[in-house]
């Protein structure tokens, strides 16, 4: 790789990192017109900088709103390379559907997690907010997902997980249950019958990984 | 000792005759186990009054929060038609827009077409805002126009006279014998609710200054909201910072964003009336504590203990002794929603020990009451707080 591609991809990084959405874009589109390749882009570009939003996120250097702008960032810039991805046929580290579920309105947790699965490589597909368990199923069948993830901001919505999980069981899909949410507690998450619980989106992101490398492994 | 005096001690931070207790329930729970109908309590401000008092004399709290504003006594003239179903009642407006009131949650408002309308940050003029109500009956508009009004209000006559009718009516009904708080919005929690919180939460990266103006604003109509409760003679005022835990912003933007206006409207409050102001912020405080004392607010509502949030009691107790009254602490979702009766007493008793001592403390859930918690389990407090909380 040569010196002013790798400054460039650098650049774009940090331009995730800080959130510089506009910036972003104009080096996404730089690094296209050098010929260089969408899957190296968001590899060592958009990734690499979510990779390290995700870190600071986790190690509470960073909160909340510096990860909304770094996640718009990588999304105007995803915007452009979509298309060309698409085109070279490159597989997502896993497939993920994520919903609020019935009765939940609530879609801030939802969001920042789907984010920061899409940052680190996983197709996310956002079911949206007041989620039935039919349209949980419906997208696993159609996605072919691996992992479901769950998230409710009231006590009243978080027994609903429960109904979803059982319905997912019944159907004998294999997929990995993770759910979050300001009520829900990894005693909680036991207790249903879920595989996991994330108590924030840095966990979320490390929980998906763990499930895509134990399937793999099998 | 009344209600009314206990509570009034602790938060005077001194030792009354006995532990106070006093829950926020939430909307839900009154709609489960209020014996009125959940479209009375929604949209009659004597329907709420009512429940609130029938739940406060049900589990013996020492007082009530006013959580809901007053509503208009005209409403049922926008009404088309109200559809009801086993779980929630739908009214649809004469406009087509409509209202869900589900049996054991918040209602919510929305358009014809199902969606829920926000304004862009872009649109905003911070000139043209004074105060946001997330619970009218109606969406939040921007300008800012009360339940089916046309036109925005006059900021010198902004709140509408049937705002104060549940205080009225709470005061009508119970008499002078317990303790009656309002609740106003801070300026912090408008602004996520006025754009949705996503949108919210980045505009304070993308125009720091433009968020500040806007928060200034929206300090001067709570400012004015806090003086109107006050005249009708509420014995505290709450003041809803729900959103400014660390699960959102770090202590910085707490410093930049929330601080000094909830320090400003404390500040103007006391100016004019003896009154206490307490603070409400939900989750992850433990690491604000601090902060939150530089407001001056006089207490610190919740204080969510792990897994929900971050506050030990001792520590919070080391922290705010002799500074502000604590009320809460008690986990709503796994002690009170999802304990059994014997972890209930050892969670209760260990809290009500740990926070009688010096005194300035009021037994309550940290955040609200959930919809399906048991009643038992709330009214074991009463007995929980007569048996452990004497001085």
């Amino acid at each position: 790789m040569n010196i002013a591609i790798e400054e460039l991809l650098q650049k774009l990084a940090i331009s995730v990192i800080d959130g510089k959405h506009l910036e972003a874009v104009e080096l996404t589109k730089q690094l296209l017109a050098l010929n260089h390749t969408p899957k190296e882009i968001l590899d060592n570009g958009l990734l690499a900088g979510m990779n390290v939003v995700g870190q600071r996120f986790r190690d509470n250097i960073i909160f909340v709103p510096q990860v909304l702008i770094s996640a718009r960032a990588m999304k105007f810039s995803l915007a452009i390379l979509e298309p060309l991805l698409a085109d070279s046929n490159i597989p997502a580290i896993g497939t993920v559907i994520m919903g609020t579920v019935k009765g939940d309105i609530h879609d801030i947790g939802k969001n920042i997690v789907s984010m920061m699965l899409r940052g680190n490589g996983f197709k996310v597909v956002d079911i949206g907010i007041d989620a039935s368990h039919e349209k949980f199923i419906d997208a696993v069948k159609k996605e072919n997902a691996q992992i479901v993830g769950m998230s409710a901001l009231l006590t009243t919505t978080m027994l609903y997980m429960k109904a979803v999980i059982e319905k997912l069981k019944g159907e004998k899909l294999p997929v990995k249950i993770m759910i979050g949410g300001a009520p829900v507690s990894k005693a909680f998450a036991d207790q249903i019958g879920a595989d996991a619980y994330g108590k924030n989106a840095s966990e979320a992101v490390r929980l998906a990984r763990e499930f895509v490398d134990q399937e793999n492994n099998n | 000792m009344t209600s009314k005096e206990r509570i009034s001690k602790a938060m005077q931070l001194g030792i009354p005759d006995r532990v106070p207790l006093m829950c926020q329930l939430s909307i839900g729970h009154y709609f489960q186990n209020s014996k009125l109908d959940p479209m009375d309590i929604w949209f009659e401000s004597e329907g709420f009054a009512e429940a609130l008092i029938e739940l406060q004399q049900r589990y013996n709290f020492d007082g009530v929060l006013i959580n809901l504003p007053g509503r208009p006594p005209d409403y049922k003239n926008y009404i088309k038609k109200i559809e009801r179903s086993e779980n929630e009642t739908k009214v649809i407006w004469k406009n087509d827009c409509y209202t869900v009131i589900p049996s054991d949650d918040n209602p919510h408002f929305y358009q014809p077409d199902g969606s829920r309308r926000f304004p862009m940050f872009e649109e905003i003029d911070p000139e043209k805002l004074f105060y946001i109500e997330p619970w009218d009956i109606t969406e939040i508009k921007y300008p800012y126009k009360w339940f089916f009004e046309t036109e925005p209000r006059n900021f010198n006559d902004f709140f509408p006279s049937y705002h104060q009718n549940i205080i009225r009516a709470v005061k009508q009904i119970a008499g002078d014998k317990i303790s009656i708080h309002s609740e106003i919005f801070s300026p912090w929690s408008q602004f996520l609710e006025l754009l949705n919180y996503e949108n919210a939460l980045m505009a304070i990266m993308d125009d720091p200054g433009k968020v500040k103006a806007i928060l200034e604003r929206l300090t001067e109509g709570a400012i004015a909201l806090a003086k109107l409760q006050a005249s009708e003679k509420v014995d505290a005022i709450l003041i809803s910072s729900a959103f400014a835990g660390a699960g959102l912003i770090s202590r910085e933007h707490y410093i930049e964003f929330v601080l000094p206006y909830e320090r400003k409207i404390i500040a103007e409050v006391k100016k004019e009336f003896d009154i206490p102001v307490y603070t409400h912020t939900c989750g992850s405080i433990g690491d604000r504590l601090d902060l939150m004392l530089e407001t001056s607010t006089n207490g610190i509502d919740t204080l969510d203990p792990p897994p929900l949030g971050t506050v030990e009691l001792e520590e919070a107790k080391k922290i705010l002794t002799g500074k502000a009254f604590i009320k809460g602490n008690i986990d709503p979702v796994n002690t009170l929603l999802l304990g059994s009766s014997d972890q209930i007493k050892r969670d209760v008793e260990w809290r009500i020990n740990v926070g009688k001592e010096k005194g300035g403390y009021i037994l309550s859930s940290a955040c609200s009451v959930a919809p399906k918690t048991p009643p038992q389990n709330i009214e074991l407090l009463s007995q929980l707080v007569e048996t452990f909380g004497m001085y």
